[in-house]
């Protein structure tokens, strides 16, 4: 059994699946449960988080700051010594609730979403006024002194407005940096995939765009998902390969996510749920189920713990792959929600498919981007 | 400090056990944080505002094999180590 920690670091805790937006691509996929707890019930939960010595809290949802009383839930999280994120679409944020944050001193960042250069390629899939409410949003938290990291999803209509959403971002608004991920298979995406993911095409043009202004900007463009994280580890994977060199430490398992050994998640309806992309996985409710055992002990925990055991030469899918020893089998979510199955190599990361399918390794422009 | 002097942690602080009775002390405030092994997390378990640094000693001989002569010494400077650090106040 792998050796697991008394109690995680971080709880995700979506604590609504309501919205005022309907983004095509959103990746939550809670949309469908009907009501959010009460203030009360998450305050006796974060009580018992606080007592298990959870370090941090990631606000999500649904869009956290359409709940009135979510000052209350922020207020309890600092009484029970915990610091805290936000992940939002920032258009309902206000001076108020910015000072109001700002006031805790407990905030690491709050992440807004920012997918275009102008109101058009962001608008298209999150609707008409969602830009202007995002950056008003972001001058808010901004002008209170909180961290802000802006998330730019690329899909089907950003894809060649990379180099404006840069400009715009890191030299007209003169933020620090921005990270990008692609649209996913995940909530509502899967509904409308045909419309707004990347053609094989588009992540070839997203990654070669990606680097270049990765080196122009001075790595101040980060990716731990998308184009430009692909780009980077695929070309490590190629270089590899064509070496012949020993694997990469934990590669040929699906080693890919350490998630399960540091977090877990909760949906807005009280479910404990292994991390924010795998709804369905029902650990437990909160305040009925035991927060420590659920955590140290519940068999699909220890399942998901152990996939790391598992090696992908014992998946038809991986059977011939050069990539072996140098692959981590990749997302278990995106593997769930495009295989049904969690302990699977994930299909979307895979450089083998990519290739056949006449995808193309960028090459790096600088050393750097290797590292 | 003497050894008959109560110590007890600074509650700002989380106390957090990972494995094997390894621990972090975090400050929510300023991030700040500190690791500790066994028998610095031990001894901070200890700092209830009721146990004596005598005691603690004790207790530390007891759970532990091989404890060197000069034990109260060094308990004593990890102690006024946390104290100077404001991981830690006397009570008495």
């Amino acid at each position: 059994m792998t050796k697991v920690m008394k109690s995680p670091k971080s709880v995700d805790i979506l604590f609504t699946s309501r919205c005022n937006l309907s983004c095509k691509y959103c990746s939550n996929s809670t949309g469908d449960i009907p009501e959010d707890l009460p203030v009360s019930e998450w305050i006796q939960f974060i009580e018992e988080l606080g007592r298990n010595s959870v370090l941090n809290i990631g606000i999500g949802g649904g869009e956290p700051f359409i709940r009135d009383d979510l000052t209350e839930l922020i207020e309890s999280i600092v009484k029970n010594r915990m610091r805290y994120t936000i992940v939002s679409n920032g258009s309902l944020i206000t001076e108020s609730i910015a000072s109001f944050i700002a006031s805790t001193g407990r905030c690491d960042s709050i992440q807004i979403s920012i997918d275009g250069s102008h109101s058009q390629p962001h608008d298209v899939f999150r609707g008409k006024g969602s830009f202007y409410g995002a950056i008003s949003g972001l001058e808010c938290l901004r002008k209170q002194g909180i961290a802000v990291g802006v998330r730019v999803t690329i899909h089907r209509k950003n894809v060649t407005d990379l180099d404006n959403i840069a400009q715009f971002l890191l030299d007209d608004l003169k933020l620090p940096r921005f990270s990008t991920n692609a649209a996913s298979f995940f909530g509502e995406c899967r509904m409308n995939s045909e419309e707004v993911q990347l053609t094989v095409a588009d992540r070839v043009l997203a990654m070669n765009t990606l680097l270049r202004l990765s080196d122009r900007y001075s790595n101040r463009i980060s990716a731990s998902a998308g184009p430009l994280a692909e780009a980077r580890r695929w070309h490590q994977m190629e270089m590899a390969r064509q070496t012949d060199a020993v694997s990469f430490p934990g590669a040929g398992c699906l080693s890919a996510c350490g998630g399960v050994y540091s977090l877990i998640a909760v949906r807005s309806d009280g479910i404990i749920i292994p991390c924010s992309q795998m709804t369905h996985i029902e650990l437990g409710r909160i305040n009925h189920s035991d927060f420590r055992e659920t955590w140290q002990y519940h068999p699909y925990l220890e399942r998901l713990r152990n996939r790391v055991a598992t090696p992908l030469s014992d998946f038809q899918f991986c059977k011939g792959c050069e990539y072996i020893p140098y692959c981590r089998g990749n997302c278990p979510a995106l593997a769930y929600t495009l295989t049904g199955e969690e302990n699977h190599p994930s299909p979307d990361a895979c450089l083998k498919r990519f290739l056949e399918s006449g995808g193309s390794i960028p090459a790096l422009l600088n050393e750097k981007e290797a590292r | 400090m003497k050894s008959t002097s109560i110590v007890q942690v600074n509650e700002s602080y989380v106390f957090r056990e990972e494995f094997d009775d390894w621990a972090l002390l975090f400050n929510p405030d300023s991030s700040e944080t500190f690791g500790m092994n066994q028998i610095s997390s031990f001894i901070y378990k200890h700092l209830d505002g009721a146990n004596t640094i005598e005691s603690i000693v004790n207790k530390l001989a007891v759970e532990c094999s091989e404890v060197p002569p000069d034990v109260e010494t060094v308990v004593t400077e990890f102690i006024q180590n946390l104290i100077d650090k404001g991981l830690a106040e006397v009570k008495e």
